[in-house]
């Protein structure tokens, strides 16, 4: 144990190695620090929402209560959804900068609703953001190689490595010793401040110990890449060298590179291809008998074909079947758009597999929730609100039933929890 | 001037001698090659597509059958952005901003299927383009080639014999300058070539371009003077190297990021649920059409039976409910105009906060240097979201003076067998409407938006070439 305290005293002594793992731990507690500031200020909007509704609702029914009309009650009220972040959201914000967690969609076809996106400034999401997984992906790497590039070759130059591995307890288990010091107190800078937030957010302890695994395996990557260079028996400015241009190559280049093969192999139809295509089909309803738009309807509804015949007259039920029409109509392009993403999404996750810069952040924003896997579960979520809002809504409209004050706080409301 | 250029023949040489550094300086010259072909098919194929989305959508437009004016209004129209010919050398915000917009009555879109939210994850670890090989990758090369170029001579006593030959610290230095000066301009030529290409085509513009080039070679040569400053300042190499590869992950790497978050943090930005709750809280107040009691409206009514000397609505020359349709769409817009301008101010702040950084960090003066430049910054989204709504204003208003003019009151009012055939108007009405044609910046615009990111730059190149001049004097010196 003694050992083990010449040696951190050893280290303390350096200089470059205090400021560099002080620098580190304030870079971790700041990145926290606008982590779970983005998340409070999400979780305040989120709570904004019921007021904002309850008056913006409140002056659709003072305006439908005068006629009960149910099909303007459907037409006028925007229903709010939003996707609350996860308790480790702070740590790895994900996507959650640059796709919407509040959306607000009515009755109507969806799929000319749920591509909203909310109001962002690009030019800060184009950077990405700085959070934790930023840290720890990829500034991390540089201070293991500031801690670690002369950690033989640095003995070597000193002409003292003869010496050391000629004492007892030194040599390897010399080297063993301040790999350990050196990757504990990495790990503390960045694992403790961390771990502390993930408490108070609430993380559950087993995704707690899993991240600070995570962290762990990452600096072990770096300090086994450094050691292997370190082997070469190079100057210390060449290791440094040559572990900055791997940091480069590994965390910057190869990504990016990826990205551009990712994107060419796997082509995304255009979502736009989506809405075009929906819109040509919701407004052709207007040019051809409305009987036709019915029974299409009814053959995918007969839940509701018992409902009374269309009079000359506009009617909403007729409105409200054309929009779901052309929903439907596009229902294969859909599902092939969705299953491109998370082709996507799966091949940039393989990247994860051989990159560890990327299986990091992969990992991280899926214990986060807020890749993209949890934008479309939150589609998915929205999807299923959205049949619930449409058969509430259909259940008055197609029977002409009445639509008060009672239906509007009876309409459903959006259960962030049980999908929708 | 002679033994300047010894001495940068000579640092030539030993570089040449390295292999690591060669083989670094092949790879960045063959990173720039592909991220210039990609980055240039990329956009190419981008251009292409919203062109054919476009066209597409003009088409449907102009093919719709006889239909009331309103159905029209509903119908609406899908605009792309198009993308701006120096987008291939930096595409800037254009995958994080979404591209197709739907514009239609009474709202306004947001602009959706950005590449971001339709790409992996690594997308968010950069795109590989020509801009991000130079802002990024060169500066770390250059710090490679160059940290030990007067470190190394301090370090093993070899200045002093330069000296003893009879050259001068000054000559030195300039010497060093001079050799580390061409290898920077000899990484930057595959990109420079790159974005000469791309000026070869149709649209590419004189300016920016030349003003892109100029911002460049200023930010390599500060990277220059930066590395020889270190390299005479510190005494050690490794140290250089270490103080040199933190600068450049604080500048380029750490405050690019870090800065635009506080930014976002001190800012905040409504979201746009309480945007529409709020616009339509404004338009209760200001006048609620649906509302028969409504004092704006009943003003609007009686205002308009004064001017036409008539007693009630259906005897009046012109269709009120087109009259209505028009008031109401002037209303809102009146408010989606305040709003956006609103937003855009906020945001508009928030980078103005993220360009002042620009004085900490060279990287975010250039980046916001070549984004303006190239027109694919925040600017030049707003640009097309501000047409967009010109566009969307004027196509709606128009839409609804044809149900004015063109629609019968009676058959607008009308629900008979028949009336539905009355109410439709020609076909050949829609044809009669402009396409959307998005009005680039020209070329001063565009440069004059640069200009601030070129001021940045400059003061950092005097300002390390004045400290450089310092650490010229006292190099070699014994502290």
């Amino acid at each position: 144990m003694t050992l083990w305290r010449h040696e951190l005293r050893l280290l303390l002594r350096q200089r470059l190695s205090v400021l560099a793992l002080a620098l580190l731990a304030l870079l971790t507690v700041a990145a926290l620090g606008t982590g779970m500031a983005e998340v409070a200020r999400q979780r305040a909007a989120i709570a904004a929402i019921p007021s904002a509704q309850a008056e913006d609702i409140g002056a659709v029914a003072d305006y439908v209560v005068r006629t009960r009309d149910a099909g303007s009650a459907a037409y006028y009220s925007f229903h709010a959804t939003w996707d609350a972040p996860a308790p480790l959201a702070f740590a790895a914000l994900g996507m959650r900068d640059v796709a919407p967690y509040i959306l607000r969609v009515r009755a109507l076809g969806l799929e000319a609703q749920i591509y909203d996106g909310d109001t962002f400034n690009p030019e800060v999401a184009l950077p990405g953001r700085f959070d934790f997984a930023f840290v720890l992906v990829f500034l991390a790497p540089l201070f293991v190689i500031a801690l670690f590039h002369d950690l033989v070759s640095g003995e070597r130059e000193a002409g003292r490595q003869r010496m050391l591995d000629a004492l007892p307890r030194g040599g390897a288990a010399l080297r063993r010793r301040r790999t350990g010091l050196r990757l504990i107190l990495l790990w503390a800078a960045l694992g403790l401040p961390f771990a502390v937030a993930a408490l108070v957010e609430g993380v559950a302890i087993g995704i707690v110990l899993l991240v600070l695994g995570v962290i762990v395996a990452y600096l072990l990557f770096w300090i086994g890449l450094a050691a292997l260079v370190g082997r070469l028996r190079w100057s210390s400015v060449a290791n440094a060298a040559t572990l900055a241009a791997a940091w480069l190559v590994l965390v910057l280049i190869v990504p990016t590179l990826g990205n551009v093969v990712i994107d060419r192999a796997i082509p995304v139809g255009q979502g736009a291809e989506i809405a075009l295509a929906q819109r040509e089909v919701v407004n052709h309803a207007w040019d051809i008998p409305r009987e036709a738009t019915m029974r299409r309807f009814y053959a995918t509804h007969p839940e509701l074909a018992d409902s009374p015949p269309l009079g000359s007259d506009f009617h909403y039920k007729w409105y409200l079947a054309f929009h779901q029409n052309g929903d439907e109509s596009v229902a294969p392009k859909v599902r092939a758009y969705r299953a491109a993403l998370e082709r996507r999404d799966r091949a940039g996750r393989a990247f994860g597999w051989v990159l560890p810069s990327v299986g990091v952040q992969a990992l991280l924003t899926r214990l986060a929730r807020t890749d993209l896997t949890a934008q479309l579960a939150y589609q998915d979520r929205i999807r299923a609100f959205h049949a619930r809002l449409r058969s509430f809504y259909y259940g008055y409209v197609f029977y002409d039933s009445p639509f008060g004050r009672d239906e509007f706080r009876r309409a459903p409301r959006f259960d962030d929890r049980a999908g929708g | 001037m002679r033994i300047v250029r010894l001495i940068a023949r000579d640092e030539l040489r030993l570089m040449l001698r390295n292999r690591v550094a060669l083989i670094a300086f092949a790879l960045i010259v063959l990173l720039t090659l592909v991220a210039v072909a990609s980055s240039w098919s990329h956009q190419r194929g981008v251009a292409e597509l919203r062109e054919r989305h476009q066209h597409e959508a003009e088409h449907a437009f102009d093919a719709q059958p006889d239909r009331h004016p309103h159905r029209m209004v509903h119908y609406g129209h899908f605009i792309f952005r198009p993308l701006s010919p120096l987008a291939a050398f930096d595409p800037g915000v254009d995958a994080f901003t979404g591209n197709s917009m739907f514009l239609e009555g009474h709202r306004q879109n947001s602009a959706n299927f950005g590449d971001v939210r339709q790409s992996s994850l690594l997308i968010r670890f950069g795109q590989l383009t020509p801009a991000f090989v130079l802002q990024i990758v060169a500066p770390l090369l250059l710090i490679f080639l160059g940290f030990g170029s007067l470190a190394r001579e301090t370090e093993r006593g070899t200045l002093r014999l330069l000296m003893l030959q009879g050259a001068s610290r000054r000559q030195v230095v300039a010497g060093k300058l001079l050799a580390l000066g061409g290898v920077a301009l000899a990484a930057a030529a595959p990109a420079i070539l790159g974005l000469l290409v791309i000026a070869g085509q149709p649209g590419a513009l004189g300016l920016p371009l030349l003003v892109i080039a100029l911002g460049y070679l200023l930010y390599l040569g500060l990277w220059v003077v930066l590395i020889l400053l270190v390299s005479a300042w510190v005494r050690r190499s490794r140290d250089a190297l270490l103080v040199l590869v933190a600068l450049w992950a604080v500048t380029t790497v750490l405050l690019p990021r870090a800065v635009p978050d506080l930014a976002s943090g001190t800012v905040p930005l409504q979201n746009r649920l309480q945007t529409d709750v709020a616009i339509g809280r404004d338009l209760r107040r200001m006048g609620d059409s649906h509302n028969p009691d409504d004092p704006h409206f009943a003003q609007f009514k009686q205002a308009l039976l004064d001017r036409y000397h008539v007693k009630r609505v259906e005897d009046l020359p012109v269709n009120y409910k087109g009259l209505l349709a028009l008031e109401g769409e002037r209303l809102t817009s009146e408010l989606f105009d305040r709003y956006a301008a609103q937003s855009f101010a906020a945001q508009a702040r928030q980078n103005g906060l993220v360009n002042a950084a620009g004085l900490f960090s060279p990287a975010i003066a250039l980046r916001g240097l070549s984004m303006a430049a190239a027109g694919t910054d925040f600017a030049a989204h707003r640009r097309f979201l501000e047409q967009a709504e010109l566009y969307r204003y004027a196509l709606v208003q128009r839409l609804n003076r044809m149900q004015a003019e063109d629609v019968s009151y009676a058959d607008d009012t009308a629900t008979d067998a028949g009336a539905d055939r009355r109410k439709r108007i020609g076909g050949a009405h829609w044809r009669a409407i402009p396409d959307f044609h998005f009005v680039a910046p020209t070329d001063a615009t565009l440069a004059r938006a640069a200009l601030p990111g070129l001021v940045i730059l400059s003061l950092w190149l005097i300002a390390a070439l004045a400290l450089l001049g310092l650490a010229t004097r006292r190099l070699g010196a014994h502290r």
